[in-house]
């Protein structure tokens, strides 16, 4: 086994509380499947036979259900305590005994057509302590419900430095963190003299580690997050000596710095010898050996086109849910479903199990979830309607979500909204957004 | 064309003049121009660019500025004002003569000349008043050799926005210069660290939006506001070589006239990029693969530019060209970049191994080895001479058994018998020897180096000096024969003479710019590694007391300089405590270390103890009312001796100072004796503080005070 798979499906979905104060984000529908499936089901493309889900008690036996009958991964599901506030560090560093090989961490939000062997290639060829994936940022062109406008610039942009090959990752700061300057270290730019710096990246939270990094985590408790602190960590290391700094260390510290060796010091003697002894080089302009030495590498594998998606704003799951239905085989309605032969059905709607659509309604771009009932003359775009909703006569909804169990009474007519678990929105009531 | 013999057009109010009124039409069809600025601005070739201006130094034994010429003609270049100021009868000279002079030239050559040029701002700021130039220009140094296609580049530059005169209001931003740069990567040797530049620029608009030397840098900072634009893709680069070749739009002359604080290019880059959002200027930047240009702006730059072309790297410009069609200028090529010229005789048994140019009529002794060198005309080398990466010019005259290596050796310069020269530099007429050896990185010259200092503060921005009135004043001087040998003629130059004025264009050492900051950095990263994961938390704590002493040793240059009273310094003194949250005892002690290291800061680390003492106590005679306010009771005094010892344990050659240090605050009343007395027998905490307490100084001073102390208890006594 090269790798061992880490699904990260503990997280709150603190960025679109409408929708996961009923249900827990990593079960989350989008095109009427858990949101959870999808890197699962990623994994299983790509071959891995076992998977270790890191997850909250309250989703916990929904996603042993959904991992046993959905895909045939074999599972190994470690409950996390939600209120417990660990980042996705700290949730590594709790399932340290279960690691025994390198990792692939993937964050269950993320919903992607990624040729992973790309990712993991890079972390191979080059003997990486850590590659990841990037995708271009994607604007969002639906309207959000509840936001008027557009929301921008609201968001800290990452700035992201690779090297000419775009491979090599050599800066990596969020905007927050930057003062006034954009400090880089001339050290770097002699190694590396052409840095791209992008910053219309979105980091898909796809990580490959090896597995002294686990260790180094064990050793260093104060990181608690993956992207937010050992990702910038490592990156910087890539260019930090290792040998002066033994000296002049007090004790707890010379420890550490010995685990940073040992993070490095990855390359076997055999590889070594193959790097002396062969005119590759992974930089050209200098005469210096491949890697100037450094046994610390970061790589990231930045997708040109495709998609990804993190599903972590209501934007991003209103988008993912138009797209979704790209990314698995099955026929968009649902066999199970009963559709009445003279309403209107779009090509680009996905219909779950048991609904029932009765005459005259129309269904367009929209993404209907199980045993949920439309009736006569309903007209439904673009939207997202969740389990067990019922939508009476005669109702518009445009741009909406509508969340499991509400109901919608006759001749509503609902625009960019978005309704809560078990709600009735009353006949006749004329709901826009605000 | 009228003005093809090149007479100042001063007179002529401009051949522009016309051209304005031109329409859109016209523009197109109007002939590319070039301003060739013939002057550095700076002393770098000091002092031969005392008897010859430096676009008139001959590289690879043709004079630089036909180079530039030649670049700018190939490139389809028609119409060239070539600017001279220092020394410009020489160079209106050597242009007549030149073949860009004549009828048939291709590119027009006008020269313009006045002694009131200072900067490269002024010559643009007289192109602006003359109206030169009509549509977009090269700026050139004299200095430039390039090969370079400039053709692409001015396509690019024109597809930018640019400001036409139908629509100056229509584009918001436009696009006012292009530099043009070569890729070459870092620690190539034409590349010197002195113009070593960091660009970071928009990857699809090709636009420059930050600009830096890096020089003395070890951090590159980037301010957040460039990032701001549209774009999400930038690149920073730093494998780019300023060609110093420059496509202008000419607004830059305007622009130029209009902010008359802009000196150099570097100024007025800078200026532009800082007022990019207020004005919308913007400059672009084009990048060449495979074109070589670089520009001979030191010595560096001079050896690394011939050993190019002498291995051909800046064809079609090579030595046997003879591109500027001179008499005598022929030579052949053979084997291994071997140059001859015309009648150029080789002694039996010489061997001349690679990258050799030898001018015409030179004669060569007998077991002579010559490598990697250019030699002039009608010079005469002696039997075993040894010759490596040596720049010859003409008439010089090697005896026999000298040895030379990687050194520059002006016209006429005589070398005697087995004289030894390793990195040096001879001036005109110098001779030297016989049997000695030069320290390395000396310049002999025949002008004092007195003289200099003599001259007229007002002419040092220009390549030399006015030196005919000055030949009165040089008294006979006379050469000493421990510096060049027994019949040597010539004064040793210094190397460290520093004036501190432009930038920090100073005299380096000669040949010395050597990238050895490898070193050092690797400190800084073990110090930012240090910090970098354990310290993020607290780091604003601990630098509370760095940042004090920073603000402090502020506030006491400020003292210094607008002699402001100590009572106030301990104003802000205090100020900046409560500012700080730091503790009296934290005052003291930096208080005391930013005073000790004062004199450093204002002279540099290199300062000697003698200097250092003499400058110090005259600060402490200064500022003793304030040690006074905070130095009260006895542990205030112990701090400042533990402080004052610290400090000096970190500069051990500057324990002579320490006794005076001493002695002074006693006598300021700072320091009791008694304290002292303390000091000295308590505090040793380390070997290193006992053997700073068995300086003898140091112990003649304990000694006296104890004896102060015995006579005066004595006298109590009575």
């Amino acid at each position: 086994m090269e790798l061992q798979a880490v699904v990260m499906a503990a997280g709150g979905g603190s960025r679109m509380m409408d929708l996961t104060y009923s249900i827990p984000k990593p079960l989350l529908p989008i095109g009427n499947k858990p949101l959870i499936w999808y890197p699962l089901s990623l994994l299983e493309r790509v071959g891995f036979e076992e998977v270790i889900v890191i997850t909250t008690k309250e989703a916990q036996k929904e996603v042993q259900k959904l991992l046993l009958t959905e895909t045939k991964l074999k599972p190994d599901i470690v409950c996390v305590q939600e209120d417990a506030d660990m980042g996705t560090a700290d949730a590594l560093r709790h399932i340290q005994q279960k690691i025994k090989t390198d990792v692939l961490v993937v964050s269950c939000d993320l919903i992607t057509d990624a040729a992973l062997h790309e990712v993991v290639d890079l972390f191979r060829v080059h003997n990486a302590t850590l590659s990841m994936l990037m995708s271009k940022a994607h604007e969002f062109t639906e309207t959000v419900p509840g936001q008027k406008g557009k929301k921008k610039a609201g968001e800290q942009r990452d700035f992201v430095g690779v090297d000419d090959s775009g491979k090599r990752l050599l800066f990596m700061a969020n905007e927050a963190d930057l003062d006034e300057d954009l400090v880089i270290r001339k050290s770097i730019m002699r190694r590396h003299p052409r840095m791209h710096i992008k910053t219309g990246l979105v980091d898909a939270h796809l990580y490959c580690l090896k597995r002294s990094v686990i260790d180094f985590l064990a050793e260093n408790k104060s990181i608690s997050s993956i992207r937010g602190e050992l990702v910038p960590c490592l990156v910087r290391k890539q260019f930090s000596k290792f040998s002066s700094l033994q000296k002049n260390k007090e004790e707890p510290n010379q420890n550490m710095k010995k685990k940073d060796n040992h993070i490095a010091s990855a390359d076997d003697d055999l590889l070594e010898l193959a790097l002396n002894r062969s005119c590759w080089n992974d930089h050209r302009g200098d005469m210096c050996g491949a890697y100037h030495g450094g046994k610390l590498r970061c790589y990231v594998h930045i997708m040109e086109e495709g998609m990804c998606y993190r599903v972590n704003t209501l934007a991003a799951y209103i988008e993912a849910n138009r797209l979704a239905s790209k990314l698995f085989e099955e026929p968009a309605i649902h066999p199970s479903a009963v559709i009445s032969e003279r309403s209107v059905v779009g090509s680009d709607s996905i219909i779950g199990t048991y609904c029932q659509i009765a005459e005259k309604a129309s269904v367009k771009r929209s993404t209907i979830g199980a045993s949920t009932t439309i009736k006569e003359k309903a007209k439904i775009t673009n939207s997202i309607i969740m389990n067990g909703v019922t939508i009476e006569e005669g109702c518009n909804i445009q741009g909406s979500v509508i969340c499991s169990h509400a109901t919608i009474c006759r001749g509503a007519d609902i625009k960019y909204c978005l309704v809560g678990n078990s709600q009735r929105v009353e006949a006749e009531g004329d709901q826009r957004l605000p | 064309m009228a003005g093809r013999v090149g007479k100042p057009s001063r007179s002529s109010g401009g051949p522009g003049g016309s051209g304005r009124k031109g329409g859109e039409q016209e523009e197109e069809e109007q002939p590319l121009q070039a301003v060739l600025v013939a002057d550095s601005f700076n002393r770098r070739f000091f002092p031969i660019s005392k008897d010859q201006p430096r676009a008139l130094l001959p590289l690879a034994n043709v004079a630089m500025i036909d180079y530039t010429l030649e670049f700018l003609t190939s490139t389809g270049v028609q119409e060239t004002f070539v600017f001279c100021c220092w020394m410009s009868n020489k160079i209106k000279e050597h242009l007549l003569k030149s073949k860009w002079c004549r009828p048939t030239s291709p590119n027009v050559v006008r020269i313009i000349t006045s002694d009131l040029y200072r900067s490269l701002g002024d010559v643009l700021r007289d192109v602006d008043a003359k109206a030169l130039v009509r549509s977009d220009f090269i700026l050139v140094y004299g200095d430039v050799v390039s090969n370079i296609d400039v053709t692409q580049a001015l396509q690019e530059h024109r597809s930018y926005p640019a400001l036409s005169r139908q629509r100056r209001k229509a584009e918001k931003n436009i696009s006012v210069m292009t530099m043009i740069f070569k890729q070459s990567s870092p620690g190539h040797k034409s590349r010197c660290e002195e113009d070593d530049i960091i660009v970071a620029m928009d990857s699809k608009t090709k636009r420059v939006l930050h600009y830096q030397r890096t020089q003395g840098l070890k951090k590159l900072q980037f301010p957040m506001n460039i990032f701001h634009s549209v774009s999400d893709e930038f690149e920073i680069r730093y494998d780019l070589l300023d060609c110093h070749i420059s496509i202008c739009s000419p607004q830059v002359a305007e622009l130029f006239t209009d902010n008359f604080d802009y000196q150099t290019r570097n100024d007025f880059v800078r200026g532009i990029l800082v007022n990019e959002e207020i004005l919308g200027n913007q400059i672009h930047l084009y990048v060449t693969m495979d074109g070589y240009g670089a520009r001979v702006s030191n010595l560096l730059m001079y050896d690394a530019v011939s050993s190019d072309m002498v291995r051909r790297w800046i064809y079609p410009l090579t030595p046997e060209a003879n591109f500027t069609d001179r008499k005598g200028q022929e030579c052949t090529h053979s084997r291994h970049n071997v140059y001859r010229g015309a009648g150029v005789s080789l002694g039996h048994g010489s061997h001349m191994a690679e990258n050799v140019l030898i001018g015409r009529d030179t004669s060569i002794g007998a077991n002579c080895h010559i490598s990697n060198s250019v030699i002039g005309s009608n010079c005469t080398i002696g039997d075993n001479v040894v010759l490596d990466r040596a720049y010859v010019w003409n008439g010089v005259h090697i005896a026999s058994g000298a040895v030379i290596r990687q050194s520059v050796l002006c016209d006429g310069v005589k070398v005697k018998e087995r004289v030894t020269l390793n990195r040096q530099w001879l001036c005109l007429q110098v001779v030297v020897g016989p049997d000695i050896s030069l320290p390395e990185g000396t310049v002999v010259s025949m002008h004092h180096p007195d003289e200099e200092d003599e001259e007229d503060e007002d002419e040092f921005l220009s390549d030399g000096a006015d030196n005919s009135s000055n030949q009165a004043k040089t008294k006979l001087k006379a050469f000493s024969a421990a510096e060049v040998g027994a019949e040597g003629k010539g004064y040793i130059w210094r190397p460290v003479k520093q004036d501190d004025t432009e930038d920090d264009e100073l005299v380096q050492c000669l040949w010395g710019l050597v990238l050895n900051d490898q070193n050092s950095e690797s400190e800084s990263e073990v110090s930012e590694d240090s910090n970098d994961l354990d310290s993020r938390g607290m780091s604003p704590e601990l630098d509370d007391v760095k940042v004090f002493q920073t603000e402090v040793l502020g506030t006491l240059q400020r003292g210094m300089e607008e002699n402001i009273s100590c009572d106030n310094l301990v104003l802000e003194i205090n100020s900046l405590k409560y500012a700080y949250n730091i503790t009296l005892k934290e005052v003291m002690q930096v208080l005391m270390r930013v005073v000790l290291e004062f004199p450093f800061q204002q002279q540099g680390p290199q300062l000697a103890a003698v200097q250092y003492c003499a400058l110090l106590l005259r600060l402490l005679k200064k500022w003793a009312p304030v040690f006074r306010n905070y130095v009260k009771r006895a542990p205030d005094q112990m701090d400042c001796l533990e402080s004052l010892e610290e400090f000096f344990l970190e500069h051990e050659t500057h324990w002579g100072a320490m006794v005076k240090v001493l002695m002074e605050l006693y006598q300021l009343d700072i320091l009791e004796e008694e304290l002292i007395m303390r000091w000295f027998s308590d505090g040793v905490t380390s070997a290193k503080s006992r053997q700073l307490r068995k300086n003898p100084g140091l112990l003649k001073f304990i000694q006296w005070l104890e004896e102060a102390e015995d006579e005066s208890s004595e006298e109590d006594g009575q």
